[in-house]
Formats: structure tokens, C-alpha cells, sequence
């Protein structure tokens, strides 16, 4: 009698133990806001959605470097000294720029240190930017729309016959 | 299997009878890799963090004592001790030769250092602080271990990675000479030369060939990818 009554113990235990590892796996590795309040109220949507500027148009570094980078001040500038310069958001902008201060934009995209990524790579790979960042195009503020988690990166690098030797990210 | 994976093997050759033991590959893997610095009461203590080190020798009795040098780094072996003992495949064996330590993967049981018959692994035993201004000239492209981790020389990954990532969009193979690690660009006299030994072509084959050639600990069978050529000129003739 005591001998199933250890038994079972036992075996919820392990159960417990199982969910609670299942729940730990699960649970989201970035806990930061997904659509962070940026310093200044750019709308993609506007931009990307509306009037269809490319991607590339901006986010100069995508294709040469590691990073897709976010364009300096004088690329809003460029446009802006003379369209909607009377708002209220591009005064702001100019402002800063006459004061000549970075605007401090919040990351939402965000790996760890031990993740090496480029996005030059994934771009002669021909893939889609919306492939990781969504419909970028029909959001107002940028939302984090995928999990980047490990498994997600492997899922797509099988699927494509990429590389999935842990030193081609984790250098 | 990677589809690159039979065109590339590295290794490298280093020859003893160029190597002068200046240590100018010492001091460029620590500024390439991000290698930490370590205190002398700790280094006293055995924990210096090298991922290359120059071995020396004397030889001779006084007054006619001559000094050899070896270079001695991560062998990238064939078949290598440190794999099979780690608990959590941390350390383990890619389609190019090399011997991979993934930092992330690693728990810190350092089994893999001390079953490694070069002792060229070392271990984080604190965070690693540099004094300003090093902090600012980090390199970007390699990750900053913490504390608990195995680290050991990677052939300069990121070199390779890069390489072959300007291959890959010329849509070509990486040429001969292409990518150098820190210390081989750094070698002085160029003692050290890095290559793909896949290809019988290339100047690393040619020099692997030499009848000077040979491997640390060869009797052991791990099969290393660093191949040294034989030092001491006409007193090791014959």
C-alpha cells in the first residue's frame, strides 16, 4: 500500500516538474514592451503604408552590413525641411536637429550579445523583410511581431538548407 | 551536413624555423578576440586567459644555450578530447575542421580543459574588466564571455565568417589567402600561415607537405589541424 502511494507521489511529482519546465520554455525570453512609446510619434504606416518608401530607403545598412541601422537625422531632414514642416512632430524633429541631438529611438528588435545576425546575409537570401518584422507598412508604432527565439531561427534555416552550425550565429 | 562543408577544411601551418618568439600573435589574438586580462596574483595562480601562447625552450648547455619557440593554440583536432566529455555539447566538432565552443551552451564543468592534452582552453573564473580605455575598443564582432565560461582559440571565427560571407555574395568560393586570423596577419616574420587544406592548391596544403612537417602529441590520435614545420636549421639536419 505505501509502496503505490510512493508511486504515485512520485509520479505527479515528476508531472509537476514537467509542466513547470514546459512553462519555463514557453514563457517569452524578451519581456520589454513589444510596442515601445517612441521619442518622437513616426508613423510607418505613413511612410512605408501610404507613400511607399522602400524600406531600403531609410534603413541604409541593411544590405552592406550587420545591422539594417536607423537613418540619421538629416535623411528626415532631407524631406522634411519642406513637407508638413509647420506639424507639430516635425517641429520637434527639426528642432532637434538644429540642436544637433540624436533622437534616443527605442529598440524593439533586440538579441542577445551571444546572437551574431546579419541582415546582409538574409537579404542576398532574398527573404522578405516582413518575414521577421511583420507588416511593418500597416503599423502606426513598430510592434515586435515574432518571438526571437532560437528554435524560430533554426525552423527557417532548415526549411531554406541554411547553415545550422551553431558557430555561424554564436561566434 | 552543410552543402559548403567538403570544400572547406582549415588548418594551419606554423614554421618553427621562422618563429623568433616575439609574441606579436600573443598580443593580436588578445585585442582580436576580446581575451580578458587577469591579474598577476592571478595569473600566479594559473589562471591566465591565452588562447595562443609562445612555449619556450632552452637548449644547449651555457655559454652555447639557444632558445626555442613554440606557438602553441587550439589544435582544432580531428578528433578531439574535449568533445566527447562535454556534458552539453558546448564543445563540439563542425563540418570545416573546427573544433566549436558555443559560450551560450556552456554550464562551466571545464571537463573539456582537462581533457585537453595542449592545454590551450581556459576558464572565466571572474567577469572580465578591462581599465579604460579598453572597453571602447572591443571587437564588436566577437562575444564578451562572462563569467563561468570555456573559452579557447577559434581560429578567429569571425574572420571566417566574414570571408566567406564576401564569397558567398561574389557567389565564389573563398580564395587562398583570403582570410587570416589575427595572428597569422600579425606574424612578423610569417611563421604563421592559415588555409583551406581541402584544397591541395592552396599555400597551407603546398607547406603541409614539407618533409618538415609534423603534430604535437601525434601518438595521442587526435588528429590535429595545426601542423608545425620543423625548427633548429642545420642542427636538426639528419
Amino acid at each position: 500500500m505505501r509502496r503505490v502511494a510512493l508511486i504515485v507521489v512520485m509520479t505527479l511529482l515528476a508531472g509537476m516538474l514537467t509542466a513547470l519546465l514546459a512553462l519555463i520554455y514557453n514563457l517569452p525570453l524578451d519581456t520589454r514592451d513589444p510596442a515601445p512609446v517612441q521619442p518622437l510619434a513616426f508613423s510607418h504606416s505613413l511612410h512605408a503604408g501610404d507613400y511607399r518608401i522602400a524600406c531600403r530607403y531609410c534603413h541604409r545598412g541593411v544590405e552592406i552590413s550587420r545591422t539594417a541601422g536607423i537613418p540619421p537625422l538629416a535623411t528626415c531632414q532631407a524631406c522634411h525641411l519642406h513637407i508638413a514642416s509647420d506639424r507639430p512632430e516635425i517641429v520637434k524633429l527639426l528642432d532637434q536637429m538644429k540642436r544637433e541631438e540624436p533622437v534616443e529611438w527605442v529598440k524593439v528588435y533586440d538579441l542577445p550579445e551571444h546572437v551574431y545576425f546579419p541582415h546582409m546575409m538574409h537579404l542576398r537570401a532574398q527573404l522578405d523583410c516582413a518575414l521577421c518584422h511583420g507588416d511593418v507598412a500597416g503599423m502606426e508604432r513598430i510592434t515586435r511581431s515574432v518571438e526571437l527565439k532560437m528554435g524560430w531561427c533554426l525552423g527557417c534555416h532548415r526549411e531554406h538548407l541554411a547553415s545550422i552550425d551553431c558557430w555561424t550565429c554564436h561566434i | 551536413m552543410s552543402r559548403q562543408a567538403r570544400f572547406y577544411q582549415w588548418g594551419m601551418v606554423i614554421d618553427l624555423d621562422r618563429c623568433t618568439g616575439c609574441g606579436a600573435c600573443v598580443v593580436a589574438c588578445q585585442a582580436e578576440n576580446n581575451v580578458a586580462l587577469v591579474e598577476k596574483q592571478r595569473f600566479a595562480e594559473g589562471r591566465d586567459m591565452h588562447w595562443l601562447r609562445i612555449e619556450r625552450y632552452w637548449e644547449g648547455e651555457f655559454p652555447h644555450v639557444r632558445a626555442r619557440f613554440l606557438p602553441m593554440l587550439c589544435q582544432h583536432c580531428g578528433d578531439a578530447p574535449c568533445e566527447p566529455v562535454c556534458p552539453v555539447y558546448a564543445s563540439y566538432h563542425n563540418d570545416e575542421g573546427l573544433n566549436g565552443q558555443v559560450y551560450n551552451r556552456c554550464v562551466g564543468t571545464r571537463y573539456c580543459g582537462n581533457n585537453c592534452p595542449y592545454a590551450v582552453r581556459v576558464f572565466n573564473f571572474l567577469n572580465p574588466d578591462w581599465p579604460q580605455p579598453l572597453p571602447d575598443q572591443l571587437n564588436p564582432d566577437v562575444t564578451v564571455r562572462s563569467r563561468g565560461v570555456m573559452e579557447k582559440c577559434t581560429f578567429c571565427i569571425q574572420r571566417i565568417r566574414r570571408g566567406k560571407e564576401t564569397a558567398k555574395s561574389e557567389k565564389r568560393l573563398v580564395r587562398d589567402g583570403e582570410i587570416q586570423p589575427a595572428c597569422a596577419q600579425t606574424c612578423p616574420p610569417g611563421a604563421i600561415v592559415f588555409g583551406n587544406l581541402a584544397d591541395p592548391d592552396s599555400h597551407v596544403s603546398r607547406l603541409a607537405r614539407s618533409p618538415r612537417r609534423f603534430r604535437l602529441f601525434e601518438d595521442l590520435g587526435t588528429d590535429p589541424s595545426v601542423i608545425y614545420l620543423k625548427g633548429g636549421g642545420h642542427e636538426h639536419a639528419g
